[in-house]
């Protein structure tokens, strides 16, 4: 009795399977893909922009604004930092994952996270530069040197300091103030400094944007106030006014400038 | 909190508030019986599978034929999902030219949608091809939600009927996709993909940066599995960012779009209880407890997150203004800022959905904690689809229980006593996932295989480690994703963590429906508890909150509540 049921169930469930595999399976995706298609073209292909006739970008992904060596260029408008495979990787993406007091994130900040040249816990970061105090060493491949260890070796700079792992926070807000001549100690927005969830978030904040206007004014030999309304021209402001916040759109900016030329 | 969150979070409480009620109105028309709406469209179709079938859908099973009904449709489904992901590579669809998963790794990913969990331990965009995501991965999304909707149905049916039978689970399986979950799914999608979401078969295609390389920008059906992945609870993405990617949520309209989609559906399916017992008032106060816990979880990431990371120097601004979102901005999209990702993102935790729109293990120790709690109490703030209502009556049956035991009554639910059989079997249901939980994260803990995986160091990989179980037992799948879980120790434990999270609890809950199935029913006297006032509402809450604060207390010490106060 207890054997039938079973038979009975399977061959229902080898029914149920056929007729989900085929209806929904194919026949859904198939037909929401038919109706977008024809209604919503622009959008279910990716909103993409072209420029001179050849394939851009989306409006909708980030894209890196640096030359053939990872330097950003100072004529765009940079946008975040990003963890999608070497920084805004279509076919890779996501978050950096880091925890919030993960010293590749934050730096050895003293008292938290800190270790000593021989890797036990200590108060103070062995590795602070007169620059960065949370100073992340790099070992001579540039590798950073998160678990140091007695023999271990560090790279130098030609003064004698640490070189310090680029990538965490302190050393971000650095080379983002040294890049927009923002003088020592200004407020760096939260947005340039940290990866976002994608990897391919095509906005940056509006003071982000703002702080990047005199960079890109000068690279450019365009007026700061030419730049300026550019920026405004291509902030949206949040949708419905609180269903997202306010940001600007780095490729759609970018390619107005290279317009204006 | 800001305006700009209380905002957001209004207006999904409100949308909440009017559509959960319409939509469980349908629900128990659809589920009663007899005539229901659409019938005209939906009855034809609804034969037609029967006929292919060969099912009576007026045959009512006993609750163990329905069980095995379950059971046997969960292993088929498994091996046919198996076969397609180990055979992706050579089968078309597949523009990204995805190789067949490995047999661990399509084991793992196979259990996980078939369980609703949608842990993803392969890589979105390019180990999945677009007909193991359409054929394979959502038809499983679909399955899953609907087989959760039966179980409840089914559980409702013993609790309150009269009959030793309840239902017949090829008829609930059918209904539950054809009048809900493929509707809602249609419509869903194309609201979508006008905001942006994409839906096409194209594939990659190369971009010609403005720098002067070459940039990838992927395609595929992806609006078609983003809505089932959020009305079915189940949480699995194309991509590898998920709900953070903006082809899969594109605006700040769709982010709460998605998450709506995740929690309206479990909060209707408990009106739709009150309407089948008729006892309207029990759903509000089951719907009040849900909600309590859903505004906690939810409110406290949102301040958490808004707030931001202490840890970073003073001169990076964290403040919210006009001009910038501020707080936690790591692994946050600019889009949503702060206060929408924590929003969205815990929001969906206390359901199996565990979809998200932000990096959870970048999160702050205290935005993270709230999110692990959601899952660690069951998930039932308001829970998936079907799975949230049978697991928090079986949590009011406890609570029915201890207060029984507090002011000296026999206990009753629904006018039917509560007695030693089914008080093992509701035992046997709150332990078994904690037990599987801290068992095998203990293990992971101390093995090498288990600790390699871990990315960030300290208490931080404690909470990596035993969040992944966690999730996956409760079928949440969301992940601290810097746990690289795709190894041969997680992907055999995962698996099996995610096997029983998923069918002990329908097999106990189906057997505690089937024991009470036909029982006596009692008329109501002055000295029955009442069981839909305030009163047992604040009583469940508190059994909620202590049964899962005490399992998982010293575990929640060593991990986030240790990394907060050390850092």
């Amino acid at each position: 009795m207890i054997r039938s049921g079973f038979l009975r169930q399977a061959s229902a469930s080898v029914a149920m399977l056929a007729v989900v595999t085929l209806a929904l399976g194919f026949g859904y995706p198939l037909a929401v893909t038919g109706i977008s298609q024809l209604f919503f073209r622009h959008q279910a292909n990716g909103s993409l922009i072209y420029a001179h006739g050849k394939l851009a970008g989306s409006a909708l992904l980030g894209q890196s604004f640096a030359d053939a060596k990872g330097n950003p260029l100072p004529r765009y408008f940079q946008p975040r930092p990003s963890a999608a495979g070497t920084g805004y990787d279509g076919a890779s993406s996501g978050a950096s994952n880091l925890g919030p007091s993960n010293p590749l994130l934050i730096g050895f900040v003293a008292g938290v996270n800190t270790v000593g040249l021989d890797g036990q816990p200590s108060v103070a970061n062995p590795f602070a530069t007169p620059a960065d105090p949370a100073c992340v060493p790099l070992d001579p491949g540039g590798n950073p040197v998160t678990s140091p260890a007695p023999g271990q070796r560090y790279a130098k700079t030609a003064s004698g300091a640490y070189e310090c792992d680029p990538n965490t926070i302190p050393e971000r807000a650095l080379a983002y103030r040294l890049f927009n001549n923002l003088p020592a100690g200004a407020a760096v927005p939260v947005d340039a400094v940290t990866a976002s969830a994608s990897g391919l978030d095509p906005d940056i904040s509006v003071a982000n944007a703002l702080d990047q206007v005199p960079r890109v004014a000068r690279a450019r030999h365009l007026p700061v106030s030419r730049v300026l309304a550019l920026v405004h021209q291509y902030t949206s402001a949040a949708q419905w006014g609180f269903l997202s916040e306010p940001a600007v759109n780095v490729l759609e900016l970018n390619l107005a400038l290279d317009g204006q030329r | 909190m800001n305006v700009t969150g209380w905002q957001q979070l209004l207006l999904v409480c409100a949308v909440t508030a009017v559509l959960a009620p319409l939509l469980g109105r349908y629900l128990a028309a659809t589920f009663r019986g007899g005539a229901a709406p659409g019938d005209r469209i939906f009855a034809p179709v609804e034969r037609a599978v029967y006929r292919v079938l060969r099912v009576d859908p007026e045959s009512s099973m006993t609750w163990q034929v329905y069980a095995i009904a379950v059971l046997v449709f969960g292993l088929l489904s498994s091996l046919l999902l198996y076969a397609i992901l180990r055979l992706q590579g050579v089968l078309p669809l597949n523009p990204a030219r995805a190789p067949g998963m490995s047999p661990l790794l399509a084991f793992n990913t196979a259990i996980s949608f078939i369980t609703g969990t949608n842990w993803q331990a392969y890589e979105g965009e390019t180990q999945a091809s677009y007909l193991g995501d359409m054929a394979g991965l959502v038809v499983a999304q679909f399955t899953a939600a609907a087989v959760g909707l039966a179980v409840a149905l089914a559980v409702v049916r013993g609790l309150a009927g009269s009959s030793r039978r309840i239902g017949n689970f090829w008829a609930d399986l059918t209904r539950s996709l054809v009048r809900v979950f493929v509707p809602l799914s249609i419509l869903g999608a194309l609201v979508l993909v006008s905001q942006g979401a994409v839906q096409n078969f194209t594939g990659f295609r190369t971009a010609s940066t403005l720098a002067g390389a070459s940039q990838q920008i992927p395609g595929g059906p992806v609006a078609s599995m983003e809505v089932i992945k959020l009305l079915g609870t189940n949480g699995g993405s194309m991509y590898g960012a998920g709900g953070a990617h903006p082809f899969e949520n594109p605006t700040g309209f769709t982010n709460l779009f998605e998450l709506l989609l995740v929690i309206v559906l479990p909060f209707a399916i408990v009106f739709m209880f009150g309407r089948l017992i008729g006892r309207r008032r029990q759903a509000l106060a089951i719907v009040a407890v849900m909600a309590v816990i859903f505004l906690g979880h939810t409110m406290v990431a949102m301040q958490a997150e808004l707030h931001g990371n202490h840890l970073l120097p003073a001169s990076v601004s964290q403040l919210a203004s006009g001009t910038s979102p501020g707080g936690n901005m790591e692994g946050k999209e600019t889009r949503f800022g702060p206060s929408g990702s924590a929003l969205m993102t815990v929001g969906t935790m206390g359901t199996t959905a565990g979809a998200t729109d932000s990096a959870l293990d970048s999160y702050t120790p205290v935005g993270g904690t709230a999110s692990f709690v959601a899952i660690l109490l069951g998930e039932i703030s308001p829970g998936g689809d079907g799975g949230g209502l049978y697991g928090i009556l079986v949590l009011a049956l406890l609570s029915v229980f201890i207060a029984g035991l507090m002011v000296g009554r026999t206990p009753e639910f629904l006018g039917k006593k509560i007695r030693a059989p089914q008080m093992k079997l509701i035992v046997a249901y709150v332990l078994t996932i904690p037990v599987v939980v801290l068992v095998f994260g203990s293990m992971s803990a101390v093995l090498g295989a288990g600790t390699r995986s871990i990315l960030n160091p300290g208490m931080h990989g404690l909470t990596e480690i035993t969040y992944a179980y966690a999730s996956v037992a409760q079928n949440n799948g969301s992940a601290f994703a810097g746990l690289a879980a795709n190894t041969p120790w997680y992907d055999i434990t995962l698996g099996i963590t995610m096997l029983i999270g998923r069918f002990a609890p329908i097999i106990l809950a189906l057997a505690i429906a089937g024991s009470l199935a036909g029982a006596r029913v009692h008329a109501r006297t002055r000295a029955t508890l009442d069981t839909a006032g305030p009163t047992f509402a604040a009583f469940l809450t508190g059994v909620i909150v202590i049964v899962g604060g005490l399992i998982y207390f010293p575990m929640l010490i060593l991990g986030p509540v240790g990394e907060r106060i050390v850092g």
